[in-house]
């Protein structure tokens, strides 16, 4: 039965880091660059492209302001989650972000006229962006994900998240059934769980 | 090749490989913890609960107030505001330090895992309120997963601890990116389980760019 587990959690083990390594591989750069945000890579905003148009549209005088705001984007050609900006008399206003793009739509209630500011970033951007694409906040509970894709997004950050949990407690178990490098894999995963422990609750 | 040609490359083979596998289960080893803290806060932060409600605790106290802390700007006016804290006998990563010129009174947000301190000092009087709130398991990883951030780069890293684990992130970063190159060296070795492995990592890489050509285009 063990050796039947051991022989599945080893395959399981590399089939799973294998089809994840891409995945880890984002994550990872990503999050080092959000981290040093001084090195050239991560200075993308320096290099956005910005450009502004107005364009008419047809608005609807009732209906949830989800509703209204897809039907805008669909007039405006639009994709992406949306984000609810501070409301102001007389205006419709919110933001629609996709790795890569921000757009800043503001309908004028009185002619229906949109003007959108549109913000895109190069290849980096998407990068920074993408780690931390979820369409959630913290501390605003009424975000909600509202497109499909930052559904299948959110998905996939879970997905990849319990893939590398399972890889670490994997990797232990083939480890200690290995038997092999006991006193130096011993110390190596103590050190790891120090230094976590250390921080997590000794700071 | 000689014979003993043969046998140096071969030594030198198996050498390398022994090396990648230490550098691959040690290093694994040590990054498993690390790997978990990102990856559970991952999901945490992808799920987030509503923030709890309701003020923390409060206490008053006289502080000596830095002299000109108005008229500083960046690190050096964190650097006068960790003076304050000092006093108070409050540590962790200052968020930021803003100034209400009319109301001549400092803010002053400081965080640590599971602990959140908001300082509020009264210039003129030199009389600084502290509310302390106490924050959970979930809220100690999301610090963790957080810090440093790019956010305020140019005073973030201004505790100690912040600096330190910036440290421990960015070595988890370059671990991970080690493991995995030597997980795949690794898994090339075996020939049985190459077809198996160059599918999975094939369709992971093929859901990946489609995830994210979809996104950004």
């Amino acid at each position: 039965m063990l050796s039947w587990i051991d022989r599945w959690n080893r395959k399981l083990h590399t089939y799973a880091g294998l089809y994840l390594l891409l995945f880890v591989w984002l994550f990872a750069v990503s999050g080092l660059l959000l981290n040093h945000s001084a090195w050239p890579a991560a200075q993308f905003w320096r290099e956005r492209r910005q450009e502004r148009f107005q364009r008419r549209v047809e608005l609807a005088a009732a209906g949830a302001p989800l509703e209204r705001a897809r039907d805008v984007m669909r007039q405006l050609g639009i994709d992406g989650e949306i984000e609810w900006l501070a409301p102001r008399p007389g205006r419709f206003e919110f933001r629609v972000t996709r790795p890569g793009r921000v757009a800043n739509i503001d309908v004028d209630l009185t002619n229906g006229v949109a003007i959108v500011e549109r913000t895109t970033v190069n290849a980096w951007g998407v990068l920074n962006m993408l780690h931390s694409f979820t369409g959630v906040r913290g501390g605003r509970p009424e975000a909600l994900r509202d497109w499909w894709l930052t559904m299948v997004w959110s998905g996939a950050v879970d997905a990849v998240s319990a893939g590398v949990i399972f890889l670490a407690l994997s990797g232990i178990w083939i480890w200690f059934r290995s038997g092999q490098r006991r006193a130096a894999g011993l110390a190596a995963l103590a050190a790891g769980v120090v230094a976590c422990a250390a921080f997590l609750f000794g700071a | 090749m000689l014979p003993g040609e043969t046998n140096n490359k071969r030594t030198l083979a198996r050498s390398v490989t022994a090396c990648m596998r230490d550098v691959h289960l040690l290093g694994g080893l040590f990054l498993g913890p690390l790997a978990i803290v990102f990856a559970l806060s991952a999901i945490l932060l992808n799920h987030p609960s509503p923030a709890p409600d309701g003020a923390g605790a409060k206490r008053s106290e006289a502080v000596r107030v830095p002299a000109g802390i108005e008229r500083l700007e960046g690190m050096e006016r964190v650097r006068a505001a960790r003076q304050i804290l000092d006093q108070l006998g409050l540590s962790g990563e200052i968020g930021f330090v803003g100034l209400n010129g009319r109301a001549r009174t400092l803010t002053i947000p400081v965080t640590r895992p599971g602990w959140e301190f908001t300082v509020r000092v009264d210039l003129e009087r030199g009389q600084a309120t502290v509310e302390t709130r106490r924050r959970g398991l979930a809220d100690r990883l999301h610090w963790l997963h957080k810090l440093p951030g790019p956010h305020l780069a140019n005073i973030r890293g201004n505790w100690i601890l912040t600096r330190l684990w910036r440290w421990f992130a960015d070595a988890t970063v370059y671990l991970l990116l080690a493991i995995s190159a030597t997980g795949v060296y690794l898994w090339a070795l075996a020939r049985a389980e190459r077809k198996a492995g160059l599918a999975l990592a094939g369709a992971g890489a093929v859901t990946l760019i489609g995830m994210v050509y979809a996104l950004a285009h």
